[in-house]
């Protein structure tokens, strides 16, 4: 057995046998799988109500209602005037965006969390954007998929602090790819335990694909389209000021990369799509990212 | 931010876009209403609105446009101005055109600062070109051409003193190593001074642009705003011929070719963004 494969085999034991492991949030678990029915049988109130059970969740949930970055800015009070003026489709992105904070551990000695939070939910905007502007199915789902494409960085943290805390050096150090400096040093990447963990949840299939290829968009079968937009939205964050705490040293030509053939397939609107205007775009979510997470890390 | 951006500031920020190729991204639509205020006093116009209608439907428009886009540019400048570019420039633009021209004969490296204002631009260029003496450029020579419309600028540009406003973004190292106080103002020192050529060149004007052959690098930044599309176009059209395969154009933050041309192809780079030349597939379109 090499290295390589020896700490993979690790990691899958420690992640079976773990009980602190990351579980998903309890009041997430049954908005997720509710959310799952087709949009014309959801009801906002039962929305409400489930957000509701939770105390902390419910008030991170209202900052972020309150924030430009959703939209409508008018000083939501109530997690129900929430949902009214901001469709209930927001209340749950915001929900899920929370969830996930809320899942990174609070341990902050090995690598800040933050960072990486901060890097989902610029994703997760960045995707939803970029599904807008080319007519790609449901924003919601763009969103939902970039917030979580990087489950896997949840995992390791939790599970293989200083194996990861080393990998996460050395890609800093080198000025490389997160995912490659992973590859190197642990012999597996963030998608592999995001894979596992997905799995173990039971997200829906297209969330798993985004998960496990969305550096790699040519391996999925399925859900193409969507594992190809999270790359191109994942790169542009990684080259801005929403990366992984620390430059990745080269050159990104996105019309290179395979995610933007693929994407090219589903989406016709992809070839006139304004690239440097998002980029622009991205200076602007980064400052509200930025205090909206120092906000609800208050809370 | 406090809540949402108004509608029609919005609607201005799109009108510059497209006329201009600036944008204005959220954070910074503060500053376009600034600009815009500045505008309505002087129109003694009252609301947003009733501006917005001024750059769009009166008979005026074009000449209200231009006035807006002097509030917006006033030819501003200074040393170090936009640090993520320069840093790509060095560590990764740099490495890449040498590589490119590993195999050539000559070792020289030339640089286009294309509206260089009174300086700040160039010489901020130069001095990093020295820092990379020997290191990266060892064995190298570098040219950095700066070429300007304004003479006022270009005269400023060779007498080489700046005062605190632009020169508020240098390092102590920079300010000890490449200036000479004179006063409460600052000079560019003989070292930094060297190996670049200011001359007057106006952008539009065709036959002479054909003549600056062979740039690795051309730095264009916050120049093309007073260009029309058709005039942009041409710049842009230049610029791609004059610049070697490997070549970079680089734009001022926030600026664009979209719409503009289809030969550049947008790079991104850590916290910046460039143009390169693409390759075009045997069959004409373009590979991807
Ligand atoms: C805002 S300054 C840019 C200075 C510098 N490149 C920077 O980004 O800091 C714009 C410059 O463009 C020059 N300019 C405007 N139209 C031009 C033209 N047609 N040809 C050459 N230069 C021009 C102006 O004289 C002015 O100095
Ligand atoms: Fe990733
Ligand atoms: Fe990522």
């Amino acid at each position: 057995m090499t290295a390589a494969t020896a700490t993979k085999q690790a990691l899958l034991q420690r992640l079976d046998g773990l009980h602190q492991i990351p579980t998903i949030p309890a009041v997430l678990a049954p908005l997720l799988r509710y959310l799952q029915q087709p949009v014309e049988q959801l009801d906002v109130q039962k929305v409400t109500d489930l957000l509701s059970q939770d105390k902390s969740l419910a008030a991170q949930c209202l900052q972020m209602a309150n924030s430009p970055l959703f939209g409508r800015a008018q000083n939501v009070q109530s997690l129900r005037g929430a949902v009214v003026s901001l469709g209930f489709h927001h209340v749950s992105d915001i929900a899920m965006s929370c969830g996930v904070l809320n899942m990174l551990p609070s341990d902050k000695a090995s690598l800040d969390p933050v960072v990486f939070w901060e890097h989902s939910l610029g994703c997760a905007l960045v995707s939803r954007q970029i599904a807008r502007k080319i007519n790609f199915g449901d924003p919601g789902k763009a969103y939902l998929a970039g917030l979580l494409h990087d489950l896997g960085i949840i995992v390791n943290l939790w599970v293989l602090p200083k194996e990861f805390r080393a990998a996460w050096e050395m890609g800093k150090g080198e000025g490389i790819p997160l995912h490659e400096a992973e590859q190197k040093s642990m012999g597996f990447t963030h998608c592999d335990s995001g894979r596992l963990l997905g799995e173990r949840w039971a997200l829906a299939p297209e969330l798993i694909e985004v998960i496990s290829y969305h550096h790699a968009p040519e391996k999925s079968a399925e859900h193409t389209g969507l594992v190809a937009l999270v790359q191109l939205a994942d790169l542009l964050c990684r080259m801005s000021g929403l990366n992984y705490g620390y430059v990745e040293e080269r050159q990104v030509n996105l019309a290179e990369e395979s995610g933007f053939g693929l994407l090219a397939q589903h989406s016709t609107a992809l070839k006139d799509f304004d690239w440097a205007r998002l980029t622009f775009e991205l200076d602007s979510y980064m400052d509200e990212v930025h205090s909206l997470v120092r906000a609800i890390y208050r809370t | 931010m406090d809540g949402p951006p108004e509608p029609e500031l919005v609607r201005i920020r799109d009108v510059i876009y497209q006329t201009a190729g600036i944008f204005h991204p959220d954070n910074k639509l503060r500053l376009l209403q600034d600009r815009c205020g500045r505008r309505m006093k002087e129109l003694k116009v009252q609301t947003l609105r009733e501006y917005s209608e001024c750059l769009t439907i009166r008979p005026t428009r074009q000449a209200e446009l231009i006035a807006l886009l002097n509030e917006i540019t006033i030819g501003e400048t200074s040393f170090f101005r936009n640090q993520p570019q320069l840093d790509a420039l060095r560590r990764i633009v740099i490495p890449k055109i040498l590589e490119a021209k590993s195999n050539l004969p000559l070792r020289r490296l030339r640089i286009w600062s294309a509206g260089c204002s009174t300086g700040e631009e160039p010489y901020t260029l130069r001095m990093l070109m020295l820092e990379e003496l020997n290191v990266q450029l060892k064995d190298w020579s570098t040219e950095i051409l700066a070429t300007d419309l304004n003479e006022r600028s270009l005269a400023h540009a060779e007498e080489a003193v700046y005062g605190s406003y632009s020169t508020r973004n240098l390092t102590p190292s920079y300010r000890n190593k490449y200036f000479i106080p004179q006063g409460d103002k600052l000079q560019v020192n003989a070292l930094a001074r060297s190996n670049i050529s200011f001359s007057r060149l106006n952008l539009s004007d065709d036959s002479r642009m054909t003549f600056m052959k062979s740039m690795d690098a051309i730095f264009c930044c916050n120049v093309l705003i007073y260009f029309d599309l058709a005039s942009k176009r041409r710049v842009i059209q230049h610029f791609f011929n004059n610049l070697l395969p490997h070549g970079y154009l680089f734009l001022g933050h926030s600026e664009s070719l979209f719409g503009v041309n289809d030969d550049f192809r947008l790079v991104h780079l850590p916290g910046a963004t460039a143009y390169v030349k693409g390759e075009r597939t045997p069959a004409g379109g373009k590979s991807l």
